[in-house]
This record gives C-alpha cells, structure tokens and sequence, in this order.
C-alpha cells in the first residue's frame, strides 16, 4: 500500500503555492466584492502556467498529467481563493477529449469554458465566452448571454447563461458527460481542502498570539478544540480528496461514491473551518477587512456547486445500498464496493 | 499511489490467511469471550494457537518472544484478524500495553519470565492506572507503595476502570512513592501479582449492563524489588511507554470501532424500504454522513498505513483516528437503533435481538476509554497544533501541596 503522493506531486504543489501566493491572496476577493476587480489569477495565467490543461493530454497541447496531480494543484489554489476555479478547465478537458481544435483553445486560454448544468447558476460564467452543455445525449457548444448576480462569493463567477445557437461536438455523450462532472466534483473538494487548510491555518495562528485573561486564546479549551475539530475534519477530507482523485485515474468503478464523498465532506468541513476561523477571531474576524468572512463566502457557495451537499450524501447511500439513483443525478456506472 | 500490498506484503498475507483458514475452528467467534465468570480457557487456547502460527507479537524482538517483524505486518495481521472474524485476543491489554513496557524498563530475569507467557496467553495482565481521583490527570494518583526494611515494597490504595482485572494473572501499577516532590515525579512503577494476598477484584458493572472492567483494591501487598519496572521515582516515564503504546494499539490503521459500517449497511438496507418516503429521505441524510464519516477514516487509516510501512512510527496526529471513530460509531449506532422504530424504546427487541441497543449503550465509554475525547483533543491542539497547554493549578508544588490547597481551598 502507498496512499501518499509521490516526490513529484510534492514538488507540483511546491510550485503551484509559490505561483498562486504570487499572483493573488484573498484580499482579491475582497477587492471584486468592492469594486468588481477581475478574479486573480485569472484565465490566461491559468493557462500560461499550464495548470489549466494539466489534465489535458500533451498531444493536444495539454500537460499529460493525471487527475491527481490537478487535485494537488487544485489545493493549492483552494488556499488563496484563486480563480477562475480548476474545476471548470477540468471539466471542460473532460468533455473536449479527442477534439484537438477545442481542447488547444482551453490550454493556450484563447478560450474561456465555461460548463452549464441544467438551470443551475453557472460556475465561471463571468469569465467564460464558450458554454459546453448536455442536450438529450448530444454535448454542445455555443455562445450565451451571461447574467451576472449579486455574488456572494466573487471569486465563483456564477451566472446565469442563456444559451445562443449551439454545434454539437458529439451524440451519445452522456456517460462523458457524467464522468466529467464528478471529476469536476473531485477538483471542487480539492479546492474546499486548501480553503479549509488554511483556514484552520489563520485560526491556529490568531488563536497562538490573541491574549485574553492574561493567556493566549488557543489554551482555552473551548477554542481549542474547535480548532481540532476542524483539523481533523480537514485531515479526513484529504484522504477522500486523495481517494478520489486516484479512483478517477485508476479505478473508474469507485469514482461515482469516492467523488460524492468528497465533495460532500468538501462542503461540511469547509463550513466548519471557517466559521470556526470567524468565532476564533472574535470580533475582528466579522468585520469587511478581514479574510475570515471571505472564506466563509466561499464555502457557503461551493456547498451549492455541482449538486449541493444534500444530494451529495443522497448519492452517497443511494450507491452503498445499491437503491436506484435519484431523478436527475448520474446514474452509478457500478454500485461501489464497500469492502476492499 | 496505489492499495496494493507490495510482493513482500502479499505473501506475507497469503501466509497469515492460510494459517487462519486451516486453525479457523480452534479461533472462536465475536462476543466467544466477553461474558463474566465465563471460562477463560477457550480464548486462551485460541491465543496460543494464534501464538504459534506467529500471529502474536509480531512486531516484538525475538528475544522476547515476538517475530522481529514489522508494523505494516502487524497491521496485516490485525486486517485479517478482522476479515475472518475471529475475536479482540484475550490478552490484548497486555500485548498492547503492559508487554511494550516490560521489554522497555524491565530486567532480564523479568522479560525471560513473563514475555512468552503473556503471548501465549497462559498469563493475563492488567494496567492498573485509574485511580477515583485521577483520570485524565493520571500523574496525580495517590497509591502508595512504601519501602519496607528489607527492601520489599508494600502497595495500599485504590485502583479502577481495570478492564480485565477479574481474570488476570499479572498487572502493571502505578504508583506514588514520593509524596514530597512535583507529582510527575514521585511515581514508581511495578509488576504485581494479582493473585497475591491484599489484591481484592470487585467487578464494576457499565451502563450497558456488561461488567468488563472493576475496582482493584490493594491492602498492604508485599512487592518484592525486584518487580520493580524501572527506576524508583521514573513511573511516569514508564507510564508513557505504555501510553504511546496503547496509542499505537488505538490509533491503528483505521480499524472500526463499534459495529462496523457494513453491519449498519446491511441495517438500513432491510430497514429502509418499509418506511415512508419522506423518511426514506431522512434515513438517506443521516446514512450518507455515517457513511462518509466511515470512508473518512478507513482512508485515513490507509495514509497511517502507508506512513507505517515506511518505516514512520504514528505520532501524535493517531488520536485524530480514536476521536473520529468513536463519533462516527456513535452516530452510526443511533441511526441504526432509531430504524428498529417502535422496538427501539425496548433493550431487546421481539426477535430476541439486541446488538444495536447493546452498541449504542456502550459507546459512551469509548468517548472516555483509552484518552477521554477531551484529553484527545488536547493532545491533538498542543502537539499536532502547537498550541499552548492550559495553565495548571499544580505546577511548581509537591505533590503533598497540591492535595493540601485541593482539600482546603478550591472548589467553594
């Protein structure tokens, strides 16, 4: 057994922390809540940098990497609210497997994808000029008029699309198109991981060097074992996000649980991470200028994406009792082995 | 990545799996051996034919009876152990704790005498730490063992929460030897013969109704020195061996505690089709989080187990696994007991049936056993975290000053 990343994806993710601490922190997100500054670091450094297409496979101009690699990628960006998010190009990179034209657009960034579900407001909109959608079984393609929302999380990009005319880039798409969700699902909960991280992170810190009563705050036990909660939550999530990941590389029977798991203990440990961030603070974590709220933004809409996390843990024991799917929700390519 | 077991790994567990396959009848069954003033005789003849096929020990040095193998074979072991459903080892208090601490800190004539027994199981041991007045805070206990004339010590005081205690042959007690220094430092560790005179066993019985642990009593019980473990005054960092140890048996690689998710599948499954669809509905929220909390922890356990057979040893960040299991079990427990609907106000249930009542009533002790919750979190906060300890009330006294300010001051 060797559940663990190997030395190059602990470089990968070296190397996406330095570019994405580089290129922008959550004080961005705070800067388009206030005056609608652009998401950082947005498309065309995503796509510079080659983390957009790493999925994509080197013959079509991609990196050739694996899911995996994404996730730990993903993380990273996860950490600082970077956007637009890495589940859209994943997705996308899924969806456009085998049309070379396309799938070059996504990894020079002269494209911007964005994927519809349904009705559902549609993460990226903000950024995207090309809308993939699945129509009966056909995947398509056009332009759309975006209509932009109040956000409450900026960095998200959602919107609703009103789709113009549109080619179909292949029939019988479907099982296409549910793979490509629940990748995307996989890189949302790898995203959730490094906005939680840190956000346990923020807290610990804070809670080390606040004095009240003549000690640090982090002695009390009542702030520190709200902490530890949320780090062993965050610890549980990273072996799912892991699982995941690898089940999308390796083991495509156990993708359709491993991916509704991670995605739905993504938006619970989230939750707890950085509300748990704001009460650590105090005061001055509920105020504009901190970070904590922008956090919080985040994971009260990433709760929401791609199914929310109510259908999530419904798909979950949907699989493991092998009860048929939920109207709308892809059906289970296998029933998950519970026992390995 | 992947969850395959190396060549090594593999042949090692066909190995492991063949023995138990070919002794299977002579291993017994789940629930074979918890009953009180049962026969011990079964579990121990179990535990020897798992002794001999080098099941036992398997991490322990030669010289003490063990197999000189490594952790990720004795986390095979206990995988297959689980897999065939063959029962917790009688004598797992003292292969967990009390073994590691006598191969660390006692004598040679002590580890010849008592190591290979305690593997087969002809010897059962006890840990005889908790005291009425300290629990969580162990360094505080007031046994005392004084030193006789003639170099024999004499143990009085009071022991509890003993599990194992009513069959065993052998225990390890902590215990204070010098009231006039920092509490830490005035304890002394032994080796105790429970059938020795002074040793009174008095069962306790849990809320579950189940009597596994007890109150030990000791009136003047003469210890000679040579049972000594360790140093006069150095118990408590004996004590901590054998605490990393019951961590390291605890913390594991991710082994369930409670039922077991794939009971409580099975559970719902029956159950879930004859309710109503909006508590279907219901039934499907609250299965999907257990069953997530489940996945949670079997892929953590699997990163311990990775970390385990390079060579790392679990550190702290193991207590994370205990806190987690015992708050998914308990959950899960509820769910489970809840979907027998009108039954479930009753212990037992019209077919006679009562595992899911018996489960839930017994987790709240796996909240308080081995590290209460609490302690856990703690331990996780100041070691994993790094953050700063809670002030405490007896630092800087004696022991003896310490019991004088809580006896006159204090709680008003």
């Amino acid at each position: 057994m060797n559940f663990d990343l190997s030395d190059e994806q602990r470089a990968l993710a070296d190397a996406a922390r330095d570019f994405f601490a580089a290129s922008t922190s959550p004080a961005d997100s705070r800067r388009a809540l206030d005056d609608g500054t652009p998401v950082a670091p947005g498309r065309q450094a995503l796509a510079e940098t080659g983390f957009a297409a790493i999925t994509v496979p080197e013959s079509s101009g991609g990196g050739g990497g694996s899911v995996l690699d994404l996730a730990v990628v993903a993380e990273q960006a996860g950490r600082v609210l970077a956007g637009p998010s890495l589940v859209t190009s994943a997705r996308a990179a899924v969806l456009l497997a085998g049309d070379d034209a396309h799938l070059a657009a996504l990894a020079d960034g002269t494209a911007g994808y964005a994927v519809l579900d349904g009705t559902s407001p549609v993460l990226d909109a903000a950024t995207a000029d090309r809308f993939l959608a699945l129509r009966g079984d056909d995947l398509v393609c056009g332009a759309g008029t975006v209509t932009v929302g109040a956000p409450i999380d900026p960095t998200r990009g959602v919107g609703d699309v009103a789709l113009g005319e549109v080619t179909v880039l292949a029939t019988d798409a479907r099982l296409r198109w549910e793979r490509a969700e629940r990748v995307g699902q996989v890189v949302l909960a790898a995203e959730g991981l490094g906005g939680a991280a840190r956000a346990v992170e923020l807290g610990v810190a804070y809670a080390k060097e606040r004095q009240a009563f003549g000690r640090a705050i982090g002695s009390y036990q009542a702030v520190k074992h709200a902490l530890v909660d949320a780090y062993v939550g965050v610890e549980q999530l990273r072996s799912l996000v892991w699982w995941a990941a690898w089940a999308a590389d390796e083991a495509p029977d156990e993708l359709p649980m491993a991916a509704a798991a991670a995605k739905a203990l993504s938006a619970q440990v989230f939750e707890q991470a950085a509300e748990t961030l704001i009460q650590v603070h105090g005061g001055i974590g509920f105020t504009w200028e901190h970070d904590a709220h922008l956090f919080w933004r985040r994971a009260k809409v990433d709760r929401l994406l791609l199914g929310d996390d109510v259908a999530a843990f419904d798909t979950v024991a949907r699989l493991a009792l092998t009860l048929p799917a939920a109207p709308g929700a892809p059906a289970a390519a296998a029933a998950h082995e519970a026992a390995r | 990545m992947n969850f395959d077991d190396t060549p090594d790994e593999a042949a090692y567990r066909g190995r492991v799996r063949r023995y138990l396959d070919e002794h299977r009848g002579e291993l017994g069954r789940h629930g074979d051996r918890t009953r009180r003033g049962g026969d011990t005789g079964p579990a121990r003849a179990a535990q020897a034919c798992l002794y001999d096929g080098g099941l036992v020990g398997v991490t322990w040095p030669e010289q003490a009876g063990g197999q000189g193998g490594t952790a990720m074979q004795q986390a095979i072991v206990d995988q297959e152990l689980s897999r065939a459903g063959i029962p917790m080892l009688l004598g797992i208090i003292g292969i967990g704790m009390c073994g590691p601490t006598v191969i660390a800190h006692g004598s040679q004539n002590q580890r010849d005498r008592y190591l290979t027994r305690l593997l087969r199981g002809d010897d059962i041991w006890c840990q005889l730490f908790s005291e009425p007045a300290s629990g969580s805070d162990l360094a505080g206990l007031r046994m005392r063992a004084v030193r006789n004339d003639d170099g024999t010590w004499r143990l009085s005081g009071q022991k509890v929460w003993t599990t194992l205690a009513h069959v065993a042959d052998y225990g390890i007690v902590l215990t204070r030897t010098d009231t006039e220094v920092a509490k830490h430092r005035g304890l002394t560790m032994f080796v105790v013969d429970m059938k020795a005179p002074g040793v009174t066993v008095r069962p306790l019985r849990q809320m579950s109704g189940g009597a596994e642990f007890n109150e030990v009593f000791f009136d003047d019980v003469l210890v000679p020195d040579s049972e000594r473990l360790g140093d006069v005054n150095d118990g408590w960092r004996v004590a901590l061996t054998t605490l990393m140890s019951e961590r390291m048996s605890l913390g594991g690689g991710g082994t369930e505690v409670g039922m077991g998710v794939g009971a409580v599948l099975e559970h719902v499954a029956h159950r879930i089709v004859d309710l109503p669809e909006d508590r279907q509905a219901l039934v499907r929220q609250d299965f999907g989080r257990a069953y997530v909390a489940s996945l949670g922890i079997r892929y953590t356990g699997y990163r311990r187990l990775s970390a385990v057979s390079k060579g790392t040893l679990p550190g702290p960040e193991a207590s994370a696994g205990k806190l987690a299991g015992t708050k998914a079990a308990r959950a899960t427990a509820d769910l489970a007991v809840r979907l027998l609907g009108d039954e479930a106000v009753y212990a037992r249930s019209a077919d006679g049936s009562s595992a899911w009542q018996d489960a839930q009533a017994s987790l709240p002790g796996m909240a308080i056993a081995g590290g209460t919750d609490e302690i856990l979190r703690n331990i996780l906060g100041e070691r994993v975290l790094g953050l700063p300890p809670e002030p405490r009330a007896d630092k800087g006294v004696t022991f003896s000053q310490s019991l004088a300010s809580s006896s006159t001051g204090g709680a008003a």
